[in-house]
């Protein structure tokens, strides 16, 4: 914790290592633990299963399949595809994504 | 009898959408210089609606709604603590102690955005539960060693379903501060978040136990639909409770009220949200609601039966339930 400061570059490093933990904790411990779970920034928070229980498409009332790969919810009979952000599903059939149209298009 | 032709005529003005709020906007701009100007919507084949006072195609309202609440999600909830005192805990407080939720009950909260009604809820059913393992704990404490060894299994069953709350939005700005604020209580277990029309619920019928609307309706662009969306998916004997402002009946905190509203309110809203636009179509829209007895006509109209309603803080905020038998 105090190191025997020797010289002004031993005086200038400690003191550097306490400002960042003294006035940087946080930023700190985050930068710690990011470094252990690698490069996972951008972790998606996983789709609760148990909500396609109750989920329908909200036009035809009919029941949903879950695609994991595209983290959809997709309506097979009328080719629509519902995106999942953030683990929250999105039924609003505006934001919906047509399926069918995207293979004509191919 | 002349009280209810002059509710069934108010319903038929209501009904051929009439601009009634040009006579309030007269009266009011003499203490408010901060006007938006009127919509003419001549050339439009769609219906017209209301925001706040000006009077805006139904499409257009939709989007202006979600306007102003992607704008105030970050501080939703300090400016309904700043803009009511706190009392709005109190109001939601009370809307759960109506609700009298039983341990396995199934709630869908419609416009919960930032999540209180389902939090509560969830809170609600919890406690209880654990009371009543407490009570029977206490009462085991008094059996012989091979009634306990009995009851264990009974204990352990988990064949009764897990009271679960889904909370839906039309605002994803919304459901990302509840989301955030789930994760900070670290409440995961029984809550789920859905973004959806209330007007055309991404639900199967005859799902839910209790539908709840707390301050969310009156930016709905149809009710009616709502209402009827409402009791699609809810179980038979499943409830509707809506929490929302309503007219106050006692005519001078009327005009406390209105003060309070109009001068305060948006000056509130600039200084802690930055948003003086949003807050102004807060208190308008609040006006423009139909009153309790109406409100609970068209509840009624929808199909649901035993409407009742609840005046709180003297008619601020109007509790209505009704079932759906």
């Amino acid at each position: 914790m105090f190191p025997a400061l020797t010289g002004p570059r031993e005086a200038l490093t400690h003191a550097l290592r306490v400002r960042l933990l003294c006035v940087n904790p946080v930023a700190f411990a985050a930068a710690f633990v990011r470094s252990f779970t690698g490069a996972k920034d951008e972790r998606p928070p996983p789709f609760d299963a148990s909500l396609l229980r109750v989920l329908v498409c909200p036009l035809s009332k009919k029941a949903l399949r879950y695609d994991a790969q595209t983290n959809e919810l997709i309506n097979d009979e009328l080719g629509i595809a519902y995106p999942v952000v953030h683990g929250i599903p999105n039924m609003i059939p505006q934001d919906a994504r047509l399926i069918q149209k995207e293979v004509d298009a191919q | 009898m002349a009280v209810s032709m002059r509710l069934l005529v108010r319903r038929l003005i209501r009904l051929s959408h009439r601009n009634v709020a040009v006579s309030r906007a007269a009266v009011l701009s003499r203490s408010h210089c901060h006007w938006e100007p009127l919509f003419c919507r001549s050339f439009s084949d769609d219906r017209n609606t209301h925001f706040g006072f000006e009077t805006v195609s139904e499409e257009d309202k939709a989007k202006r709604v979600y306007k102003v609440f992607e704008n105030v999600a970050q501080k939703y909830d300090i400016m309904n603590d700043a803009m009511s005192l706190g009392i709005h805990r109190l109001w939601k407080d009370m809307l759960l102690h109506a609700m009298h939720p039983q341990p396995g009950a199934q709630l869908l909260d419609v416009a919960g955005g930032t999540g209180d009604i389902a939090f509560r809820f969830l809170d609600y059913v919890r406690t209880q539960q654990e009371q009543k393992r407490r009570r029977e704990a206490r009462s085991m404490q008094l059996q012989s060693w091979q009634e306990i060894s009995n009851s264990y299994p009974t204990i352990d069953e988990g064949g009764r379903q897990e009271s679960r709350a889904v909370v839906c939005d039309i605002n994803k700005e919304m459901l990302k501060v509840g989301k955030e604020k789930a994760d900070g209580k670290g409440i995961s277990a029984g809550l789920s978040w859905v973004v959806g029309d209330a007007e055309e619920l991404p639900f199967d019928d005859d799902q839910f136990d209790i539908y709840t609307i707390a301050f969310g309706i009156r930016n709905v662009t149809r009710i009616d639909q709502a209402l009827q969306e409402a009791l699609r998916v809810l179980k038979p004997g499943g409830r509707f409770m809506c929490l929302e402002f309503s007219k106050v009946t006692n005519p001078v905190l009327a005009r406390i009220y209105d003060a309070y509203s109009f001068q305060l309110i948006p000056v509130l809203g600039e200084v802690i949200a930055g948003d003086w636009k949003s807050y102004q179509y807060l208190v308008e829209s609040i006006r423009r609601f139909p009153d309790q007895e109406e409100f609970k006509y068209m509840i009624e109209d929808a199909g649901f039966y035993c409407v009742q309603y609840f005046n709180l803080t003297g008619g601020v905020v109007a509790l209505h339930s009704g079932f759906k038998l």
